[in-house]
């Protein structure tokens, strides 16, 4: 058995990890299909990337984020039947918003300790189940005893979240409404998008103001959809395809609950889970070593901010970049070339398709319109979710 | 020493409530399923293309091999594979006449449904009983399950 010995991180790995396939649904309201049904439709599309039928699947990691979304509790196994998971050892894992990139990391857990030689990896959200709005669910994750009485919803605390972060850093709304420009405009290549649209600095701005800084158009919207991977052991990514794209370093961390008691400005709980990520995938300056990157972008400050806990740029140095134009899809460094989740939409779990699935089509030079345009070894998604608390991390690569 | 406290009036206390309310929709095979038992008063299942295997409520795809399905109308009818006689109700009350919830294996499919058995008494009810299912008039059906008003002996 091979063992990897990382310093500060016990690693015991019995073999490497490769994706060699996936699928997503597109992004929108969709009444006519049930969970299920978009859970089966992405897979179906995954699987034929690979080149392989569900009886090669040995086990099943679904990811769906809160139950009351889809209005039924134990939703993973509701799931069950149309995510492939039928008579097969199968778990649902879920970190709110961060399950995009958690279910993965939860599917290497799987291939790499060498239970699996081939893990379906596979995300879905149905938010138009819930009323009188998706939003109405959000209220419920909040402690009922401080938070709830005051009716909190998630607009506002992220309010405060981008005016701390713009307050220390002296950062303008204009270049942070840059992000909503950049992602919208990627969309248009995706399709999958939901709000893909030419927009500028000027339309971010004088959106509809919803809980200032934060308007309409700084934020993504709530959508339906599925999205898979396909995880295999070497010896399977051998016979399947001559360019796998390779996992070679995993994250997660979770920040205190008492989310008040945190400087807002900065994501502590990416940066830990970066750092575990990129230790595993021996990576020392990840600005120089990261080619490209799909930060988690549910707001537009979200992707500053967290292209700041992940390393790619100082503490408030992100929107510098992104007025230079380093993190367009023809930059040093292409952020979100998927279009991300203020483009393509915001299904909760199923942005996998747009985080996950996005950096492994970028690496086996995949994406179609939207591949970047400088060569491209190695990167980096990152989710975020629970109770704005969970930072979730995974590094790909095209060489071993 | 540890105090029992059972009244939460002794202490500061909040009520809470989870108000949302969800409409569910039934998929595009279920779609198909309830609109032809509304409209027609048939009954659809979908067949595996590749491997034959016929579900029941249909599905659009089959969840073994995961090929696409394609509807066959069956009779509806079936057989008692399992029943249970309900006297309690869910909060321990006696009901005034007994409920027979029975798992329906319905003929030409691999596939059963619950519902409820009606015009046949507790004791005659065997595993393996012919039924077939009573629709209400057509002008109260919904495009529900409750459509179905119940099963009974063929």
């Amino acid at each position: 058995m091979e063992v990897e010995k990382i310093s500060g991180l016990k690693f015991h790995k019995k073999q490497d990890v490769a994706i060699v396939g996936a699928g997503m649904t597109t992004f929108k309201r969709r009444l006519n299909e049930t969970g299920r049904e978009l859970s089966y439709l992405a897979i179906k599309q995954a699987l034929e990337e690979a080149g392989i039928t569900i009886d090669d699947i040995e086990m099943v990691v679904m990811g769906s984020a809160p139950d009351t979304f889809d209005g039924l509790h134990m939703k993973g196994e509701y799931l069950l039947d149309g995510s492939g998971g039928s008579d097969r050892p199968y778990m649902r894992v879920f970190v709110g918003g961060g399950t995009g990139v958690f279910a993965p990391i939860a599917g290497y857990w799987h291939v790499a300790s060498g239970l699996a030689d081939v893990c379906l990896v596979v995300c879905e959200e149905k938010m138009s189940s819930s009323h009188p709005h998706p939003q109405s669910a959000f209220k419920y994750i909040w402690d009922p005893i401080l938070d709830r009485p005051l009716s909190p919803n998630l607009i506002w605390i992220f309010a405060l979240e981008m005016r701390r972060y713009m307050h220390v850093h002296n950062i303008k709304h204009e270049d942070i409404a840059l992000v909503s420009v950049k992602n919208k405009g990627n969309a248009l290549d995706h399709p999958c998008a939901q709000v893909a649209e030419k927009i500028t600095v000027e339309d971010v701005l004088n959106s509809e103001p919803m809980a200032l800084p934060v308007r309409r158009l700084d934020v993504s919207p709530p959508s339906d959809g599925a999205a898979a991977l396909i995880m295999v052991a070497p010896h399977i990514a051998r016979q399947l395809t001559d360019n796998p794209v390779w996992v070679t370093g995993v994250g997660w961390a979770l920040d205190t609950t008492w989310w008040t008691n945190r400087d807002l400005y900065f994501p502590r709980y990416v940066a830990e889970a970066a750092k575990m990520a990129y230790r595993q995938a021996h990576i020392n300056d990840p600005r120089k070593e990261i080619d490209v990157a799909e930060p988690y972008d549910p707001f537009d400050y979200k992707e500053l901010h967290h292209m700041e806990g992940l390393g790619l740029a100082k503490k408030g140095e992100a929107p510098i970049l992104t007025r230079e134009g380093v993190t367009q899809r023809d930059g040093d460094l292409p952020t979100c070339p998927s279009g991300g989740l203020l483009g393509v939409g915001n299904p909760i779990a199923a942005t996998m398709g747009v985080k996950a699935c996005e950096l492994y089509w970028q690496l086996a030079y995949r994406a179609g319109k939207r591949q970047v345009a400088k060569e491209v070894t190695t990167g980096v998604c990152q989710a975020w979710g629970d109770l704005m608390q969970v930072g979730t991390v995974m590094v790909m690569s095209n060489k071993r | 020493m540890i105090e029992k406290i059972v009244n939460p009036k002794e202490l500061r206390h909040w009520d809470g409530r989870i108000e949302l309310y969800w409409i569910y929709t039934s998929g595009k095979a279920g779609d198909e399923f309830f609109k032809k038992l509304m409209n027609e008063e048939k009954f659809l299942a979908a067949k595996c293309k590749k491997c034959g295997k016929v579900y029941f409520p249909p599905r659009i795809y089959c969840e073994k091999d995961f090929s696409e399905t394609e509807f066959v109308e069956v009779s509806g009818e079936g057989c008692v594979r399992a029943f249970t006689v309900a006297r309690l109700d869910a909060y321990e009350k006696p009901l005034e006449k007994p409920e027979i919830y029975a798992v329906i294996d319905i003929d030409g499919t691999d596939g059963c449904l619950i519902h409820l058995l009606g015009e046949v008494e507790p004791e005659n009810v065997e595993i393996g009983m012919k039924v077939k299912p009573v629709l209400k008039p057509k002008n109260e059906r919904e495009g529900k399950i409750t459509d179905i008003l119940y099963f009974k002996p063929l």
